[in-house]
């Protein structure tokens, strides 16, 4: 009999042979599909017409349930505290329509409007009495961030604990229970490898420094002032992190007692650290902010669990994987290989015993989306035959799948991880 | 002797005027900016670094500004700046604001999500101005750029403009099928080209 799902996982996160390789769609935010694309994903597999979930409501990444999980044979489920990045509760689903005309189910607490040129805004907490925390252009394909508050570096009355105390909640006894039973169904029904998909301490993490989850966010909060703070007022960034970090380890601690090691992999931080050409922040600058931090809690991960710590970054980030791997990141993600310097092979070679590559499947900015079914399949192939052997390879794309990806271009993607998988069977 | 006694007192008469002050603070500015723009150009100084002296130079000029005759500052020209419909993207634009002023130009940053309409009625609205920049960082936005790009094509303004694109998505290959002028992967390659346009 072959190894369950689960045990293929902890073979690749452990640098072992898994004998088949793992694949992911859709366990966390950075690893999913645009509903647009799961739309046409299913009708290509022949699977039946369903009006899809959108549970993550930021990028519209539709709900990968379990026929078409088997049906691209991922293996990992995705577990968190049910609530969503702009911090309202997944559940007692609703009809909504996009702009396009595509039905799907959303959270009865998913809470929009729409201006005189079509532009959609989303609710913080589904709560309209404050100002929207994004907005989705019109023929839009996922919400942007709205700054809501307008601090600046310079402003007096700066005070991070105070301006940021909305934003880091420890665990409530019911989102545990939620999470525990979640996990102990997933545990004991299945043979699925499992990732906590809430980031657990995304410090300067774009997506929430402006706080979608939070009604009125206060102090510096425009990705800009936040950057030039680093400089301008550096103890307010320490502060934050400081905050944050304390909520993350009694956020581990209590997971763990919650679900021990029924869950392979956590993801901690979703900080995008890299640029198309080269890192966005000096590696001073990381060494100085964030390294201390992710040492911390990967290290109180690794004290106490046998979890794997997942990190994504975008980007070219080549000259900080020393420092990553110094701080104790297990799995990168999303192994963004157009970027400059990270070449597959490159990575294979000088970082596979130090790192599972988590993505890097297929090249999601020109190939998946405008690549020809043929190119799709065998970049698929040269990736797998490049990060496969020997584990540390989860295959999912460079980052989620885009909403207007072909459907053949799809299907040929996940046609080269079937075939090889075939090929290396033993 | 009589002529170094002349000269030198004709170099004391022009260093004690303000307006001489001026002028030097305003050239270290520009000086530094360009040192700074090449430094990021090699990943030698980054994003952070780069919007911390830009925000630096900006103060600089305002202050040096009250006291500049109307049109010394942008004396290399005007250019108008947005990211196209639809896309909310605008920090590397901002860059590229910050470093084209730093160059010299008089920029007009029309924001984001910028209607093609706009970008042509500023135009109308700034008869002098010589450049256009547009930004566009997603895929979806492309033909947003393609559209916008298209309808100032058509203007009877279009010969005494030159139109510059940019963004994570775009290539010179796409600048040059949509009928822009210049392309450059990178703000501080932008303030480069964008003297080159006008020069």
């Amino acid at each position: 009999m072959g190894k369950t799902y689960r045990e293929r996982l902890i073979d690749t996160l452990n640098h072992r042979d898994p004998g088949q390789v793992v694949v992911d769609l859709g366990s966390t935010s950075i690893t999913g599909i645009n509903i647009n694309a799961l739309v046409k994903l299913r009708k290509g597999l022949g699977l039946e017409e369903i009006t899809p979930v959108m549970d993550e409501p930021l990028q519209l990444l539709g709900r990968v349930d379990e026929d078409l999980r088997q049906a691209v044979d991922a293996g990992v489920i995705g577990v968190n505290n049910g609530y969503t990045i702009f911090g309202y509760k997944n559940r007692d689903w609703k009809e909504w329509t996009l702009h396009n005309g595509l039905k799907m189910l959303v959270s009865e607490e998913f809470r929009t409007s729409t201006d005189e040129r079509g532009n959609t805004y989303i609710y913080a907490q589904g709560n309209t009495n404050y100002p929207p925390a994004g907005k989705m252009p019109k023929d839009g394909f996922f919400f942007d961030n709205i700054t809501r508050s307008h601090a600046t570096a310079e402003d007096e009355d700066l005070n991070a604990r105070e301006d940021y105390k909305d934003d880091f909640k420890v665990f409530s006894d019911e989102e545990l229970r939620f999470i525990q039973d979640d996990v102990n169904n997933i545990y004991e029904n299945t043979g699925y490898g499992m990732i906590y998909n809430g980031a657990l301490c995304g410090i300067g993490d774009f997506a929430l420094v402006p706080g979608p989850h939070v009604s009125d966010p206060k102090g510096i909060r425009d990705l800009q002032e936040f950057m030039m703070v680093h400089h301008l007022d550096p103890d307010y960034i320490h502060e934050i992190y400081e905050m944050q970090l304390e909520v993350a380890l009694k956020n581990a601690e209590l997971l763990y007692q919650a679900v021990g090691n029924k869950i392979q992999a956590v993801y901690i931080s979703g900080t995008d650290f890299g640029l198309q050409r080269g890192p966005y922040m000096a590696l001073e600058a990381f060494q100085e902010f964030y390294k201390p931090v992710y040492a911390k809690i990967n290290g109180w991960i690794h004290d106490h669990t046998e979890w794997k710590t997942f990190f994504h970054s975008c980007g070219s980030i080549v000259t900080f994987l020393k420092d990553f791997h110094e701080c104790g990141i297990d799995i990168l993600n999303p192994v963004q290989t157009t970027a400059a310097g990270m070449d597959a092979r490159m990575l294979k070679e000088q970082w596979g015993d130090k790192f599972t590559f988590w993505g890097g499947g297929i090249n999601t900015q020109q190939t998946l989306p405008f690549g020809t079914p043929e190119e799709c399949y065998n970049e698929a192939m040269e990736r797998l035959e490049i990060f496969a052997p020997g584990g540390g390879f989860v295959f999912n794309t460079v980052h989620n799948i885009q909403g207007q990806t072909p459907m053949e271009n799809m299907l040929a993607m996940f046609q080269a991880v079937k075939d090889y998988n075939a090929k290396i069977a033993k | 002797m009589k002529e170094n006694t002349a000269n030198r007192s004709l170099w004391k008469r022009i260093t004690s005027r303000s307006e001489f002050s001026i002028f030097v603070g305003l050239v270290v500015l520009c000086v530094l900016m360009s040192f700074l723009s090449e430094r990021f150009k090699n990943n030698e100084i980054f994003v952070p670094e780069m919007l911390v002296a830009a925000k630096a130079m900006k103060r600089g000029v305002e202050v040096l500004k009250p006291h500049l005759a109307a049109g010394e500052v942008g004396a290399m020209g005007k250019m108008i700046i947005g990211t196209v419909a639809g896309d909310l993207h605008d920090i590397g634009k901002n860059l590229v604001a910050m470093m084209i002023e730093s160059a010299g130009f008089e920029v007009i940053d029309l924001g984001v999500d910028v209607p093609h309409e706009k970008f042509v009625q500023a135009v109308r609205e700034n008869p002098d101005v010589k450049i256009v920049g547009l930004s566009a960082l997603l895929t979806t936005t492309m033909p947003a750029l393609r559209d916008a790009v298209a309808l100032l094509n058509q203007q009877d303004f279009r010969k005494d403009i030159k139109v510059m694109v940019g963004g994570a998505p775009i290539t010179a290959a796409f600048a040059e099928e949509i009928g822009a002028d210049a392309y450059t992967p990178d703000a501080a390659s932008a303030a480069q080209r964008a003297k080159e346009l006008v020069g």
